[in-house]
């Protein structure tokens, strides 16, 4: 799967709204879509908020999770466990990226949010390399993945189911 | 005619419609472009768009796309001239012209069913008025009319009637030649002064904010299109402080919608300032050594084609307590603390000089860590790049490339268009200052005269016509400061370089005079034309500025003799 895909897949979450137009239901087959009222709030996919966005039609009011003390406070926690905990979001990488590319003027102290989301990935990101790295080297038969994400699963799919196919040859070779 | 809510008749006629944007190649042809391309991007119309150099590129354009296309979007091309009679439209032809050129030409003005001029009506424009100009055939039925019945009356009272009707006749024929000088007249004083109106990317600008989708962008490009009129002369210094005003308000409007107290904005977010910033060109990306030496105000100031320019440029930068190590440096690296208060030192300095205007009401833009530019600074790199002499690349490439470094995503090209700015304006302040050592400024009686011998350094860049403006500007003012004598400060400047060495042609530009209060309107589109024609020269009219020619290099005399005859 690559990264592009990934991305595609997190568009698909809803994002909150506030149009600047009036449009009626619009009937997709994902679902229903409005009716759109000039200055009421609505649920969109993120894909139509960020379409919307860049042709100026709507402000993007950002999730609840893209807060800084709730990140900050997730980030201190990721940095004091071992397993992994709880994320915010899913998609929560992506949808930094996406919200904080196209709308960061609808969003506040959206700098402090880009380094904490930062600071959040790094850390689960290395405790993925050293949980890779043991259970490489201790021969574990299984693994736990509670509470990846998508997008982390991928960084390290094509490199670990590699690595795994080669040393099973390189054993049958050797018996 | 003109168009009264720019709204209704202009943007939601085209709204569902493919239009064509024919664009002139100047830097606020390309601002105004952008910003109606934002919008066209945000309401998903279609438009073609086309680059024009001249009148005849503006011909073939409208000839490929006029079977596909029903309306046309000229920007900064097109009202100075009969446009109906010159591209013989079909009915269902409409154009949309937004043009700063002046004089409007006046088919153009009242023509009620084609030609739609995006432009306020109190620009500044004294239009003559309808009946002056036009009057209705059908008096001239009338008056055949009346006589052959007056023939056919009975002959006994025929000789009576006939002798009232041949007065009435002769009365009516002197009516109407009085008329007629009268029209020739207006039209002639109409006509005889060409010179430039409010920015056309402040139209689209003030479009895009009747519709509220103003953006920070926008507004970027709008002050940039009015900046460009000043750095290339076209507008007078007052009208330039009064759209400062305008714009200021809306800088100030979208700054206060975007900062709270405690949510501030991403670094990433454009901020645009008001900056009371020196008249240096380009300074925050050059040296400032460099730049007070290449900038037309302080270069012309100090003389520094003479050594005793450059000594006091030297006693300047000391009485201001500047070392030369820090100013020969790079502007970003010089030190904080000579930085800080840079503005005001110099300005104190300089009113010892004598140059009063040292600082210059400009706005500012500041994105990302890095990126900081003034309006002049864009005008010159844009202009750089769209005008670069490379020998592979085509004009329409140019123009894309200018485009694209407008936008924001492609600070490198807007770097590589700084650097270009950078090698045009050392060339012209050499030329310059070879130019008056060498006395190349000739007086001709009513104007001066100066040719760019094919040799000369540079010249290549010399060759269009902005890059050549810019030189014989200021070239004006550099001679003005340096000649003693009263008379020739006053007189205009015609300039002449060699533009295509294999086809043997120069191009010709001729500016006003230099003066403080100058109202910077220029007669020599309208000399020009009558001095080729009397003396039946091979020139092209191809500009859409009338005061630059092209002509071949063989009739280059008698042209200057005949335009010396002409304005005596």
């Amino acid at each position: 799967m690559d990264a592009s895909e990934v991305e595609f897949l997190a568009e698909k979450e809803m994002v909150k709204i506030i149009p600047n137009f009036s449009l009626d239901k619009v009937f997709l087959i994902g679902g229903d879509l409005g009716p759109f009222n000039p200055g009421l709030p609505i649920d969109v996919p993120v894909w139509l908020a960020l379409n919307l966005k860049q042709r100026q039609k709507c402000r993007i009011i950002p999730p609840e999770w893209m807060d800084v003390e709730k990140l900050e406070e997730m980030r201190d926690l990721e940095r004091k466990e071992d397993m992994f905990t709880p994320v915010p979001s899913p998609y929560y990488m992506e949808l930094t990226k996406l919200l904080l590319n196209h709308a960061s003027d609808n969003i506040p102290k959206a700098d402090e949010i880009r380094t904490l989301v930062k600071d959040i990935w790094d850390t689960r990101i290395a405790k993925l390399r050293l949980s890779a790295d043991s259970f490489i080297s201790q021969q574990e038969a299984y693994a736990k993945l509670d509470n990846l994400t998508l997008m982390e699963i991928n960084t390290i799919r094509a490199f670990l189911l590699d690595t795994l196919n080669c040393m099973y040859k390189l054993r049958s070779n050797l018996q | 005619m003109f168009i009264a809510d720019i709204r209704k008749d202009f943007y939601e006629v085209v709204a569902n419609q493919r239009v064509v944007l024919l664009v002139a190649p100047d830097i606020d042809a390309l601002c105004a472009c952008k910003i109606l391309q934002a919008l066209f991007h945000c309401d998903q119309i279609q438009y073609t768009l086309v680059p024009v150099t001249g009148w005849q590129d503006l011909g073939t354009a409208f000839l490929e796309h006029k079977e596909q296309f029903r309306y046309f979007v000229l920007i900064n091309c097109g009202a100075n001239v009969d446009l109906l009679e010159m591209l013989q439209p079909d009915d269902d032809s409409i154009f949309f012209i937004c043009d700063t050129h002046r004089p409007v030409d006046v088919v153009n003005v009242y023509n009620d069913t084609q030609i739609k001029l995006l432009i306020k009506q109190d620009d500044d424009l004294s239009v003559p008025s309808y009946d002056d100009i036009f009057r209705d055939e059908d008096e001239e039925g009338e008056d055949s009319g009346n006589e052959s019945d007056e023939g056919s009356e009975p002959s006994g009272k025929r000789r009576r009637f006939d002798e009232g009707a041949v007065e009435r006749r002769i009365e009516r024929q002197r009516a109407k030649r009085e008329w007629e000088a009268r029209r020739r007249e207006i039209l002639f004083d109409y006509e005889q002064y060409e010179y430039h109106g409010t920015s056309a990317a402040m139209m689209f600008f003030e479009l895009a904010w009747v519709l509220t989708k103003d953006t920070k962008d926008m507004l970027w490009w709008a002050i940039i299109g009015l900046t460009d009129q000043w750095v290339h002369d076209k507008i007078t210094n007052m009208k330039y402080v009064t759209d400062i005003a305008t714009m200021q308000r809306h800088v100030s409007r979208h700054n206060h919608r975007n900062e709270d107290e405690e949510n501030s904005l991403s670094i990433d977010c454009m901020r645009i300032s008001f900056e009371y910033d020196l008249r240096l060109t380009l300074y925050q990306h050059w040296s400032l050594y460099e730049s007070i030496y290449n900038s037309c105000y302080t270069s012309c100031s100090f003389k520094l084609w003479t050594l005793n320019g450059q000594k006091k440029l030297q006693e300047f930068l000391a009485d201001m307590g500047l070392p030369l190590k820090q100013v020969r440096q790079k502007f970003n690296s010089m030190d904080m603390s000579i930085k800080e208060n840079l503005r005001d030192v110099i300005e104190e300095s300089s009113n010892k000089y004598g140059m009063k205007d040292i600082r210059i009401q400009t706005f500012g833009v500041h994105f990302g860590f890095k990126n900081r530019f003034l309006a002049s600074d864009m005008v010159h790199a844009t202009a750089a790049l769209l005008e670069s002499a490379e020998k592979d690349d085509s004009e329409t490439d140019n123009f894309i490339k200018a485009l694209d470094a407008l936008s924001r995503s492609n600070i490198d090209r807007l770097h590589s268009g700084i650097a270009l700015a950078k090698k045009k304006l050392i060339a012209i302040q050499q030329t310059v200052a070879s130019c008056i050592c060498t006395n190349l400024i000739l007086s001709q009686g009513p104007f001066l005269y100066c040719y760019l011998m094919e040799g000369t350094p540079d010249v290549k860049l010399f060759s269009k016509p902005m890059a050549l403006t810019l030189l014989c500007k200021y070239l004006l003012k550099a001679f003005v400061h340096s000649t003693r004598n009263k008379r020739c400060k006053l007189l205009p400047l015609v300039m002449a370089a060699p533009k295509d060495v294999e086809k043997g042609t120069v191009i010709v530009v001729g500016i006003p005079p230099e003066s403080e209060t100058s109202d910077k309107k220029n007669f020599f589109g309208r000399a020009f034309e009558k001095a080729a024609e009397s003396t039946s020269s091979r020139t092209l009219h191809d500009h859409f500025d009338t005061s630059i020619i092209e002509l071949k290099t063989e009739d280059r005399s008698k042209f200057l003799d005949a335009l010396i005859t002409l304005l005596s």
